[in-house]
């Protein structure tokens, strides 16, 4: 069956079958790769980042930078490189029109077509992304942390990854993640996306997304759909430990907090640039390519410090057509608890500003790191204790990412073995 | 706004205060969550991002110090029940 992703162009996996993948590799020249290009070779490979084929040329990125189009008009905003170095390059004798193998875990990962070596003023590239170029942004330290120089060129997975639990039954290609709706029968989608584990005020965010997903769409069946997307990428001290995000948020449908036929839980392998609006876009075509037909923007989308507006990420979406999305934002303030109400409210409907007590996340985290048990109406039973389980279980005692979580942590996904 | 520790009051914790009549001290924050705000100042801050490594100074929204270690903020929170007060830092810093 085909799939459109972005752009109006097919969904295409560019994976090689095992029997003709070890021979393409022979005598092709190895190039290690760290893990943000490991996981994004996968998200080009199966499809999440359609249209891209591959990483991009310099016509791309500028295109990107410049108008937040990909070189064929395609809307893109954030450049997708594969960086490397001229003494590398040297080294390798490495030239446009070369295959070169791409290694990972000390396996063999993906072919990369040389299709063009180029360079890009570092600074420039950062400051048309972020709109900065302090390197206290995390995007823009990524950014200068490249190497000098970039190749442009197809890719092509020749080793597909074995995800490994929890994480295994959460992860769908866009191909699969269109299967699975087309079995939900589920007609929109909503995505949420995440990098925490979920207390009311984001078990709210996506009922409320849900409802306005939904519409004007009958209800005597399902047909609409929340899909939990869960960023898994390079992770931080401090931030939570992935498989306590991911569970946390898959045991909100089991405890019945969501029906089993609205919810899903899903990751998708990424690291993120904290691109505030730029990244809220991307976030869209991303899940776009999924098959998901809306996509929840809360307060300060994918932000850091105080870069951005806490609804540039809103904003953004009035800068270019309609038609250049097939993912419709939906757009919301925050919800937080109201003693007068008595209950988690949206604070577009509220009157009780004065007396509304927000959700911030730093005391969230705080009070888990206490091991204190919060009020139901602000974390769930049942995540709580997931989250505390998760802690002994993946964390090496905490849910926050520590320097052993790091060093020793299971991988997201191993390579396997692969005889050429 | 001042610098502060947050000790958030479990059952545990509430049962010691109101024993020692300083059920009072613990304010209401969030539906109906309690914590006791332990005040520092800048060079008592300074001190226990020193002394501990894992702590984190959220300067930018809430002014406080986070993730300590559990059992440090157990330690913190004996010393405010014994002292009767939330002025601790100086003597809690002593042993370090």
């Amino acid at each position: 069956m085909t799939y459109i992703g972005h752009g109006g162009k097919e969904i295409v996996e560019r994976v090689l079958e095992p029997e003709k993948a070890a021979e393409a590799i022979k005598g092709l020249t190895p190039v290690p790769i760290r893990g943000q290009i490991a996981r994004e070779i996968i998200d080009i490979a199966y499809g999440f980042f359609t249209p891209l084929e591959g990483f991009m040329t310099r016509a791309d990125v500028e295109g990107v930078c410049n108008e937040m189009k990909l070189a064929n008009g395609i809307l893109w905003p954030i450049p997708i490189v594969f960086d490397i170095s001229t003494e590398e390059i040297n080294e390798k004798g490495i030239k446009e029109g070369d295959k070169l193998l791409l290694t990972y875990q000390d396996k063999p990962m993906a072919i990369l077509e040389v299709e063009e070596i180029f360079t890009y003023d570092k600074q420039e590239m950062a400051l048309k992304v972020y709109g900065t170029t302090e390197d206290k942004h995390p995007g823009v330290a990524r950014t200068y942390n490249y190497k000098d120089k970039f190749i442009g060129g197809k890719i092509t997975l020749v080793n597909p990854p074995k995800i490994n639990p929890p994480f295994d039954e959460f992860f769908f290609t866009p191909k699969q993640m269109r299967q699975k709706f087309a079995e939900k029968g589920w007609q929109r989608i909503v995505a949420h996306q995440t990098r925490n584990v979920p207390h009311t005020g984001h078990e709210w965010l996506m009922k409320g997304a849900w409802l306005s997903a939904h519409g004007e769409l009958p209800v005597e069946k399902t047909v609409t759909g929340v899909l939990v997307n869960a960023i898994i990428g390079e992770k931080r001290k401090g931030d939570y430990i992935d498989e306590a995000i991911v569970l946390c948020h898959d045991v909100l449908r089991k405890a019945g907090y969501f029906r089993e036929d609205v919810h899903m839980t899903s990751i998708t392998l990424w690291d993120m640039r904290y691109a505030g609006p730029k990244e809220a876009v991307f976030h869209a075509i991303l899940r776009s390519n999924l098959g998901l037909t809306h996509h929840m923007f809360g307060r300060d989308h994918a932000g850091v410090g105080t870069y951005y507006d806490p609804y540039d990420a809103h904003r953004i979406f009035d800068q270019f057509p309609e038609d250049a999305l097939n993912i419709k934002p939906v757009r919301v303030l925050a919800w937080w608890y109201c003693p007068v109400c008595g209950e988690v409210t949206y604070s577009g409907l509220c009157g009780h500003k004065e007396q509304s007590q927000n959700f911030s996340g730093t005391l969230i985290r705080s009070i888990i790191q206490d091991g204190v048990k919060p009020p139901r109406l602000i974390f769930r039973p049942e995540v709580f204790d997931l989250i505390m389980e998760c802690a002994e279980k993946y964390g090496f005692g905490s849910a926050f990412v520590t320097d052993k979580y790091l060093k020793e942590r299971n991988p997201v996904f191993t390579l396997p073995d692969m005889k050429y | 706004m001042s610098i502060t520790i947050n000790i958030w009051i479990n059952e545990e914790r509430y049962a010691k205060l109101q024993k020692a009549g300083l059920a009072d001290m613990a304010e209401e924050v969030l539906a109906g969550l309690k914590v006791i705000k332990v005040p520092c100042t800048e060079e008592q801050k300074d001190k226990v991002l020193k002394v501990f490594p894992t702590a984190k100074y959220d300067s930018a929204t809430t002014k406080s110090i986070e993730l300590l270690p559990r059992e440090v903020k157990d330690k913190i929170f004996d010393l405010v029940v014994e002292k009767q007060s939330i002025d601790i830092m100086d003597e809690f810093l002593k042993n370090y």
